[in-house]
């Protein structure tokens, strides 16, 4: 890992309607990082990525990758910059092919275009990457949840992301292949992607985060390593709420 | 065969024959658009600014009628650029009420300006290539060899990809990198391009248009069942659609008034509720796992 920050969130905020779902967030995250994003249900987490990916815009802070002003950009352009995501909710296109979801991120998230040959060529190594690749030719739906789930991640690193952001692609996975999940999203690290990943797992979080972020209605409440973030106070109140006796069970 | 075709028929089975390509065209382009999710049902006001654009060009300046068509064709380009950018940000339904409107819209602005447009009165132009059917027939099956190529272009390039990702799911798409509006709005243009070179031949074709007739809705609609009831994103889907349709619709027109009318009504209702991806759909699922499974047996 080197210190160059990739990433540059500047008090990020957003509101929907009176509420307010994100508020003045900020953090850096480093080049070749795994940093998780993680709080209590309805934190803000998915904002945070949908702020990030251009989905919504915020109503103010700053967004920098890489050098590049993100903030208010669309998607497609978010994506052209650099950003790949997964869904929460698996969405792949239900009447194309697994190889054809991934060419087509292929063909249209890279700058500077690739040819159809070029795209296929990658979208089939990149099926082979995350275990597909005796499923190239079937359809989404007939592959199980984890199966859908490859399909994402295969999507979003179709576009060559400098980040990755996977939304909770690890949650309703068996044991096993959590830690394929895991194995994958390390393989990918090591390949030169940073990621930034929002999960609910615990185990994985601290399996494989350098460092984890904590929100709690919509603010960042803390910061740091694994061990420093499971064992602060705030952390743990937002976790398992005011009165805690057993304090010591903490988050992970 | 399909060159020398009008040696073999008569004349009535000629402009059968031009009518139906003429349709087989506004299917084709209409089906370009329904690629990316979008139902126009506005067809009929592109169809009309070529037919009048061509027409009107001829009345003033007596531009030929080659020339004219193609005119027609790039005001209606144009026409969808800025009903594009306008409207193609809404979605579904919002986009298809837009279209219509559009249309109506236009009808009653070339009503409004009779001393431009004719007005009620419509316009007249001399027959096309002085009359002679089968120079118009090759004219005409030479812009739906056209559509039919680009349809396969498209099929064949990038755009296929972009254009059902955007219908299939347009959030999702963005996020990939593709920018729905641009590619939304680049089909209605290559949708709106056909539409418009139909429109200037039919024009010249007739001899004679009225706002009522090129802009109304029948155009339109005739322009999305018959696609439909022959299967959508496909390339055969509109033209066997079309086929089937002008037989029903020429049946009934001598049996029958305003019956293909209740017949387009019938066939939409009955190809959505039974068999969503068209007759095409029908013969890929139902047909032929018949012969298949015999020759399964058979082996």
């Amino acid at each position: 890992m080197n210190d160059k920050i990739l990433l540059q969130v500047n008090g990020l905020s957003k509101h929907f309607g009176g509420l307010a779902a994100v508020q003045n967030v900020s953090f850096n995250i480093r080049q070749g990082e795994i940093v998780s994003l993680i709080g209590p249900n309805g934190a803000g987490k998915t904002t945070v990525f949908n702020l990030l990916s251009g989905v919504y815009h915020p109503d103010s802070g700053s967004i920098l990758l890489d050098g590049d002003d993100l903030t208010g950009k669309r998607p497609f352009e978010v994506c052209q910059k650099g950003i790949g995501r997964t869904f929460q909710i698996m969405q792949p296109f239900p009447h194309m092919t697994v190889l054809e979801n991934i060419v087509t991120s292929s063909l249209f998230g890279r700058v500077p275009k690739i040819s159809m040959r070029q795209a296929e060529k990658e979208a089939v190594e990149l099926c082979k990457l995350v275990g597909l690749g005796d499923k190239q030719n079937t359809f989404p739906r007939n592959l199980t949840t984890p199966g859908q789930k490859r399909i994402e991640i295969a999507r979003a690193l179709a576009v060559k992301p400098k980040l990755l952001l996977l939304d909770e692609v690890m949650s309703g996975l068996t044991p096993t292949e959590t830690i394929e999940a895991i194995k994958l999203v390390r393989h990918l690290r090591d390949k030169g992607t940073t990621i930034f990943l929002i999960e609910h797992v615990m185990k994985v979080v601290m399996g494989i985060s350098d460092r984890v972020f904590v929100v709690h209605h919509g603010e960042k409440i803390a910061e740091g390593t694994c061990a420093e973030v499971a064992n602060d106070p705030k952390v743990i109140k937002a976790y398992l709420g005011e009165h805690i006796e057993d304090s010591e069970e903490s988050t992970c | 065969m399909i060159f020398f075709y009008p040696k073999l028929v008569d004349s009535y089975f000629l402009h059968l024959t031009i009518a139906t390509f003429l349709a087989m065209i506004l299917a084709s382009s209409w089906d370009i658009l329904a690629r990316t999710g979008q139902v126009s049902v506005g067809q009929a006001g592109l169809f009309g600014i070529g037919a009048y654009t061509s027409a009107l060009l001829y009345q003033w300046i007596h531009l030929h009628p080659i020339l004219g068509i193609l005119a027609g064709a790039i005001v209606a380009v144009i026409a969808a650029v800025g009903i594009g950018y306008l409207t193609l940000r809404l979605r579904g339904i919002y986009f298809s009420i837009t279209t219509i409107a559009f249309a109506e819209a236009l009808a009653v602005i070339w009503l409004m300006i009779p001393d431009i447009t004719g007005g009620a009165m419509g316009v007249s132009t001399p027959p096309l290539f002085g009359g002679n059917r089968e120079l118009a027939y090759y004219l005409v099956l030479a812009i739906l060899v056209l559509v039919i190529f680009v349809v396969w272009l498209i099929e064949k390039s990038r755009l296929n990809f972009a254009f059902t990702a955007i219908r299939e799911n347009e959030d999702v798409a963005n996020v990939m990198g593709i920018n729905p509006t641009r590619y939304k709005v680049l089909a209605f243009m290559i949708s709106a391009f056909f539409t418009g070179l139909a429109g200037g031949f039919y024009s010249h074709y007739n001899t004679y248009i009225i706002p009522y007739e090129v802009f109304s809705l029948n155009v339109s609609i005739a322009c999305l069942v018959m696609p439909i009831f022959g299967g959508l994103y496909t390339i055969l889907g509109p033209i066997i659609g079309t086929i089937l349709i002008k037989a029903i619709e020429e049946y009934l027109r001598v049996t029958f008034s305003y019956g293909h009318q209740i017949a387009y009504g019938l066939i939409l209702v009955v190809v959505v509720l039974f068999m969503p991806d068209g007759l095409i759909g029908l013969w890929k699922k139902r047909i032929l796992p018949l012969f298949s499974k015999k020759e399964i047996g058979e082996g």
